[in-house]
């Protein structure tokens, strides 16, 4: 025991100063997709993106809903001058619509950090977290699990996992929603008390990504439950999570 | 207060021959004959007065009379309060004309042991009590075991009242008197003691249950029919009496081994009965094999006033003697109280096993309110009169550095940490007692609860003395050495109670306990942490359903039950449990085709002691059937053999 | 397509009246055709011989058949038995002598319409109902504690019935499909390129591997040679998917022991692994790297740099494991926990660290060796303690054997440097099985195309068969054990629900 109190101060410090100070992404990392050119587009590009995440709008204006991409970079290998990958972790938003993006529009309403900077900072209460997968693909619970490493450590914010969603004040759901989690979903949302908020984390919750065909039933979490903020990305990024984490801590009332 | 000891004699008297024409008259008088009996006994207790109802010699073996001295009236008190109690509620819910008439017998004969100032008086009601307790125990019809449990409580009644018998004899021979008073002064030699020692020991032990021949307490407890149980709770003063009577102020001072035996059997008592009480199911076995585990810890007291009258340490005699008086006291009223409420219980539901009940709290809140104060006294929980008492007895055998012998000192140690393993544990089982049947969601559909009369007034009145009894602590104390004083030559509560209502060992500055303080404070804190969380409560209370990991599973099939709970312990003291597990594979034509989880738990006493005994008792008597072979020639032989045999002992014996 | 040897010790096994008729494979794949009739009796002569139980499917290509795959001896052994189109397929069922088949029986049955006669039903199986929890046992103790689907912590949906008689686990009856997805059917009608996407997304923590198993069976189905290059950054690719499996189920150990610092520091060497694949592929699970052929791009990250942070990691965990291994507080909650002895273990036709873990050597990259382990030697670690603690010793070995792998593999690449992709010919078809070993076992999956368009897909995924098996896992462990248990086992319920 002693070894392992040795080697823990070892450590030097591994932790992330966000949302304090912003985090750099690893090269190469492929973040949210961004639009370079719009304009101009020819419709067989909405062939490219396996889950319909593209459309080209009957003035040939390229739109790219974030909600349903995949980050499978189809796109961007056979039009690079159009699709890029944006060099950040971050991709929550508060509605669905402002998923959708068009050319240079990375300047979308996007989360200030500062903002939520000053929400971390004078947590009074602590937030508990309970999480739901109702048919992820696993990717997320791992990137869900990392906030709690030493890399994240997002109690240092003031965020603790609960068990039980009576105690919760966040949900954070994962997944299409198959058939036999649709009431355990519904389930753990009503034992939840008020105020409470909903996080669509990934791809698949937001949107039912691969999953979502016509006429399937996977269709994501707000075909269920109003969502409170989605956090889209094929797993997003522990940051990714993080950010929707502090942008549903400001619906939840008095802690700002 | 003779006339009342007089009256109240009478009454009890009078009321078994009125259960002829209405079991609620009979249980009525029999009520106000208790009371009566309360006042007398202390009266008594508290050196107010004596009273004597002189016999002379009209039974033929000398003087004889009813003589309630300080001692008699503690426990007179207490048998006047659990009797008045009982048949409170037997006159509130009539069991019935033959078991009310025998219930007026019990306590008449049990206050009549208690008031006999000559052996052989004593010896008369101890053997009606015994038919009495007989009858009472074989009175149900409802389950075929029943029969066998009534019986095997009679059995080793039986052999309590034979060892009885031959101790009065042995005195007997000394003294060739059967006084009490010539007895308690007679000069007898320390092995004479010992042996006395041994057999009052014995008979004494087969009444309130002490290990090895506990068996009789849950047998008797669980074949008892309604509130049958509850009467056999009563004569358990008379048992507790006895001890005090004959081995400590008659055969005392003791050998030291005698003392350090009552602590070692006070210990492996007190533990095994509340380790097999944990494990039970039936509703009425738990509260059997808890009464064990009660008169252990009495043991545990008792033994340490052994080792002081023998050591002549007169403060340590008195520190043990009054931590197991307040224990007799306490637990036989919270004992009392359990049973009647139980027996509510099961008026109700019509269900004797913990598996099936669940959440009647909420559909009987007096019987809640009346079995939660016998529990949490049961299970020792401060300030209540339970742990008042035991934390005496703790006490007491925390003195144990004033006695002489080595081995002394180190059983009381033992003794000390036997009694702290034996009160966590009693929370444990108390937890799950109560829990399983009044809180949470009932686990069986039961049949529709009956509407019976509640016993309102006797649980409402015993349940206030119960729940009081440890803030009355300081008079309870005064009451009792006032009582004991005559048998201690001094009055401990003039050690014990210091400061206004601080009360301590007898042995001052050793430590104290205010339970009348505490009585206030800690609810007063409870108030203040409730009024504190109301008033930062900024949204009304909401319910949610209860959660099951996200399934909506039928409640009552996914909660623990009651011997799930208990396993652990099982598990732990398997060898002392003799616990088994298996899994037996269904067989072809069962109506549950699902293989069955069993779990035994067979104690070593019944495993080595009682079974080969009983199944050897069942050899006689099926050896003893050849013999009756109908024909009347042969019953005049075996009389003839039988008067041949009689007439030869004659010469032996001279 | 290269035949394979005529492998006569093997249909040796099936007897002549059996009428089982060889056809042509690619190498690996034995396929023998047999009678709907004699399906079951050949199964039974294969499971005498030594065969593990793979996966039991409905073919349409080449024509409708039911088909058993089963490993033997460096081959996949594929029977297939042809069925009336039109009709019921029928056969008759292995699960009652074969425990191994009993879910994919059910499945088949409940899925695809299959009537296999003498089927062990398993109620709920297919299509689970979180709110039934029928006892199986009965007794005054024993009740049933539903555990899931949404558990404490963070964890992918599953349901574990647990029969308790207090503190004691009776009877575990494990609930997956909560999370079905129907991803095999989603594929059908893309091609093969775009349905790796969704193969890398069935098991989402072993996406490389099941990737890897799908391009490794249209490969083999349309005879497609991969360049040496591409082989040599899928191995990458792979072992770090697989150290960073081995490094989350070690940290969930340290967790559930509350070893806080070992937890941590294994989370630290996790995300290091986590961060370095990232870097190589853009994604943190390494999405988007594999393609049929070979492999889509090829990292700038120099190999000095990616020798040095492999360097790095060893270091670290040599340390960390050292340390592990000699905290009495862990070892002592795995020793003895969860005890699976090789004989179930091989009934269940267990795969992966849990197969090892029970002394039971088998591992795809060295039983039927693809792609750059045909060149490397690979030493199969396993032991034969056969509880939680050995299998958490076969991944504190793989993880060493892994970066031996990684080096090896990095150090090959300045040989040759020919392309990173062999094209896919536009409108081919084919079928062929196809594996590769994930941190979990072996992932088969079988491909069937037509026109250069995917018409089916079946994935035998290595966590639906632990999962049979993890039912048995609790010999003598109470309810602590659980967690210990269930991380031991390290499965995905997203691969096993697909």
């Amino acid at each position: 025991m002693l070894g392992w109190i040795a080697r823990g101060l070892a450590q030097r410090r591994v932790t992330t100063r966000y949302p304090q100070a912003p985090e750099r992404p690893i090269d190469a990392f492929h973040g949210p997709l961004l639009v370079l050119e719009a304009s101009g587009a020819d419709r067989e590009l909405e062939w490219l993106c396996p889950t319909g995440a593209i459309t080209v709008d009957s003035r040939r204006r390229v739109t790219l809903d974030r909600g349903r991409c995949i980050q499978c970079g189809e796109c961007v290998r056979a039009a690079p001058h159009r699709f890029a990958f944006a060099q950040r972790y971050e991709t929550a938003a508060r509605h669905r619509q402002a998923l959708s993006v068009g050319a240079g529009d990375d300047s979308q309403p996007r989360a200030d950090r500062a903002v939520l900077a000053a929400r971390a900072r004078p947590l009074r209460r602590s937030i508990h977290v309970r999480h739901i997968d109702t048919g992820s693909d696993g990717a997320e619970e791992w990137e869900i699990q990392a906030l709690w490493n030493p890399y994240y450590d997002i109690q240092r914010l003031g965020f603790f996992l609960t068990a039980a969603p009576r105690h919760a004040d966040i949900l954070l759901a994962t997944g299409v929603v198959t058939p036999p989690m649709r009431a355990p979903l519904e389930r753990t949302w009503e034992v939840m008390p008020e105020p409470k908020a909903l996080v669509a984390v990934g791809t698949d919750a937001c949107s039912g990504g691969l999953s979502a065909q016509d006429g399937s039933s996977y269709s994501g979490i707000d075909a269920v439950l109003p969502v409170d903020v989605y956090v889209p990305g094929s797993p997003p990024a522990p940051i990714a999570i993080l950010e929707g984490l502090l942008l549903a801590v400001g619906l939840l009332g008095d802690s700002t | 207060m003779t006339l009342v000891l007089g009256i109240a004699t009478g009454t009890l008297l009078v009321a078994p021959f009125t259960a002829i024409t209405s079991d609620r008259l009979a249980a009525a008088i029999n009520t106000t004959g208790c009371g009566l009996l309360v006042v007398v006994g202390l009266a008594a207790a508290l050196g107010q007065s004596r009273p004597v109802l002189d016999f002379g010699g009209w039974f033929g073996f000398g003087h004889s009379a009813l003589r309630v001295d300080g001692m008699a009236g503690i426990f007179l008190a207490i048998t006047g309060v659990s009797g008045a109690a009982t048949a409170l509620a037997a006159v509130e819910r009539p069991p019935g004309r033959w078991l009310t008439a025998l219930g007026c017998v019990l306590v008449l004969t049990t206050t009549g042991a208690i008031e006999a100032d000559n052996a052989f008086l004593f010896l008369l009601a101890w053997e009606l009590l015994a038919v009495c307790i007989y009858l009472i125990a074989s009175a149900g019809r409802e389950r075929p075991e029943q029969l066998l449990e009534g019986y095997f409580t009679a059995g080793l009644t039986k052999l309590g009242g034979a060892a009885l018998l031959a101790a009065f004899a042995l005195l007997y021979g000394h003294t060739h008197t059967f006084s009490l008073a010539v007895w308690a002064h007679s000069s007898l030699s320390g092995s004479t003691r010992g042996i006395l020692f041994a057999l009052l020991l014995i008979a004494f032990a087969t009444k309130i249950g002490v290990l090895p021949l506990q068996g009789g307490l849950p047998a008797g407890y669980s074949a008892a029919p309604r509130l049958g149980a509850a009467w056999l709770s009563v004569a358990l003063s008379a048992g507790y009496y006895g001890l005090w009577r004959f081995v400590f102020a008659t055969v005392g001072p003791l050998p030291t081994w005698c003392g350090d035996a009552t602590l070692i059997v006070g210990a492996l008592t007190a533990v095994t009965g509340i380790a097999y009480a944990i494990t039970q199911d039936d509703l009425r076995r738990f509260l059997g094999y808890s009464t064990v585990e009660h008169a252990g810890i009495v043991l545990l007291g008792f033994g340490v006033a052994l080792l002081g009258q023998t050591a002549h340490n007169r403060d340590l005699a008195a520190a043990g003697l009054l931590a197991a008086s307040l224990h007799v006291c306490a637990h036989n009223l919270a004992k009392t109280l359990a049973l009647i409420g139980i027996d509510h219980v099961e008026a109700q539901t019509g269900e004797r096993s913990l598996d099936r009940l669940g959440g009647l709290g909420r559909r009987s809140r007096l019987g809640a309110a009346a079995v939660g104060a016998a529990s949490l006294t049961l299970a020792a929980i401060p300030p209540l009169g339970g742990f008042v008492s035991e934390w005496f007895t703790f006490e007491a055998l925390l003195q144990g550095f004033r006695m002489p012998a080595l081995l002394s000192r180190l059983l009381c140690a033992l003794a000390a940490a036997a009694l702290a393993f034996t009160a966590g544990l009693g929370l444990l089982a108390f937890a799950k007692y109560y829990g399983f049947i009044f809180l949470g969601v009932a686990r069986a559909k039961l049949p529709r609860i009956r509407s019976t009369p509640t016993p309102a007034v006797s649980m409402g009145v015993l349940g206030i003395i119960v729940l009081f009894l440890g803030t009355a602590a300081p008079w309870e104390i005064h009451a009792l050495g006032s009582g004991l004083a005559g048998t201690l030559g001094f009055d401990p509560s003039d050690s014990v109670i210091s400061h206004p209502l601080v009360l301590g060992p007898v042995f001052a500055d050793f430590s104290v306990l205010a339970p009348t303080w505490l009585t206030i404070i800690i609810p007063a804190y409870a108030t203040l942490a409730f009024i504190i969380a109301r008033s930062r409560r900024n949204a009304p209370p909401r319910s949610a359903p209860v959660w099951v990991t996200g399934s909506a599973a039928n409640l009552a099939a996914v909660q623990y039950r009651p011997s799930a709970y208990s396993n652990p312990m099982r598990v732990i003291l398997r060898g002392p449990l003799g616990y088994r597990s298996r899994i037996i594979p269904a067989r072809d034509g069962d109506p549950d085709p699902r293989p069955v989880l069993q779990r035994t738990v067979v104690s070593a006493v019944d495993r080595y002691v009682y079974a080969p005994v009983i199944d050897a008792a069942l050899a006689v008597s099926a050896a003893a059937r050849r013999l009756q072979s109908g024909h009347l020639s042969v019953y005049l032989l075996y009389m003839l053999v039988a008067l041949i045999l009689g007439l030869a002992l004659i010469p032996v014996l001279r | 397509m290269s035949l394979a040897e005529p492998r006569h010790e093997i249909a040796g096994y099936l007897p002549e009246h059996l009428g089982a008729v060889r056809q042509p494979g690619p190498a690996g794949e034995l396929r023998l055709q047999v009678t709907a009739l004699g399906f079951a009796r050949s199964s039974q002569m294969l499971h005498r011989a030594g065969a593990r139980f793979v996966t039991l499917l409905l073919a349409q290509a080449p024509e409708p058949a039911i088909q058993g795959a089963f490993a033997m001896r460096g081959d996949l052994v594929v029977l297939s038995a042809p069925v009336n189109a039109g009709e019921t397929p029928t056969y008759t069922a292995l699960g009652p002598w074969w425990p191994a088949a009993q879910w994919s029986e059910q499945e088949l049955a409940d899925r695809h319409g299959v009537h296999p006669v003498g089927l062990v039903a398993i109620p709920n199986l297919v299509h689970p109902d979180a709110d039934a929890c029928d006892q199986s046992i009965a007794g005054l103790d024993v009740f049933s504690l539903p555990y899931g689907p949404v558990r404490s912590g963070v964890f992918e949906a599953i349901q574990f019935l647990i029969e308790t008689g207090g503190e004691d686990v009776t009877r575990v009856a494990t609930r997956p499909f909560f999370k079905h997805r129907g991803l095999e059917r989603r594929v059908v009608g893309m091609t093969p390129t775009e349905a790796v996407h969704v193969t890398e997304r069935i098991a989402g923590i072993s996406g490389v591997a099941y990737a890897l198993a799908f391009c490794h069976a249209v490969e083999r189905a349309l005879g497609i040679e991969v360049p040496a290059r591409a082989e040599r950054w899928r191995a990458v690719h792979a072992e770090l998917e697989r150290m960073a499996n081995h490094l989350d189920v070690i940290a969930k150990q340290a967790e559930t022991a509350a070893l806080s610092v070992g937890q941590a520091r294994f989370q630290i060497l996790k995300e290091r692994v986590q961060r370095l694949r990232a870097t190589l592929t853009g994604s943190r699970f390494g999405r988007g790297a594999l393609t049929p052929g070979g492999v889509r791009s090829e990292p700038t990250v120099s190999r000095e740099e990616l020798l040095a942070e492999i360097d790095s990691l060893e270091r670290e965990l040599r340390s960390d494991r050292r340390r592990f291994l000699r905290t009495a507080s862990m070892t002592d909650r795995l020793i003895g926990t969860g005890r699976l002895p090789r004989s179930l273990a091989e009934d269940y036709a267990s795969v992966g660290p849990v197969a090892r873990g029970s002394g039971v050597s088998t591992d795809a990259r060295h039983e039927r060796p693809y792609g750059e382990y045909r060149r490397l030697g690979l030493e199969v670690v396993t032991h034969r303690t056969e509880d939680a603690m050995s299998r958490v010793l076969v991944r504190f070995g793989e993880l060493t054997e892994s970066l031996r792998i990684l080096r090896q593999a990095i150090g090959h690449l300045n040989r040759n440097g020919a392309g990173l992709s062999a094209p896919i010919p536009f409108d081919a078809g084919g079928y062929a099985f196809g594996w590769a070993e994930a941190a979990q076992g072996e992932v088969v999956i079988r491909v069937e195309l037509c026109d250069g368009l995917i018409s089916r897909l079946h994935v035998a995924s290595p966590s639906l068969r632990n999962w049979a098996l993890f039912d048995q896992a609790f010999p003598q462990d109470v309810l602590t054990d659980f967690a210990f248990i269930e991380h031991s086992f390290g499965l995905s319920p997203a691969g096993a629900d697909r």
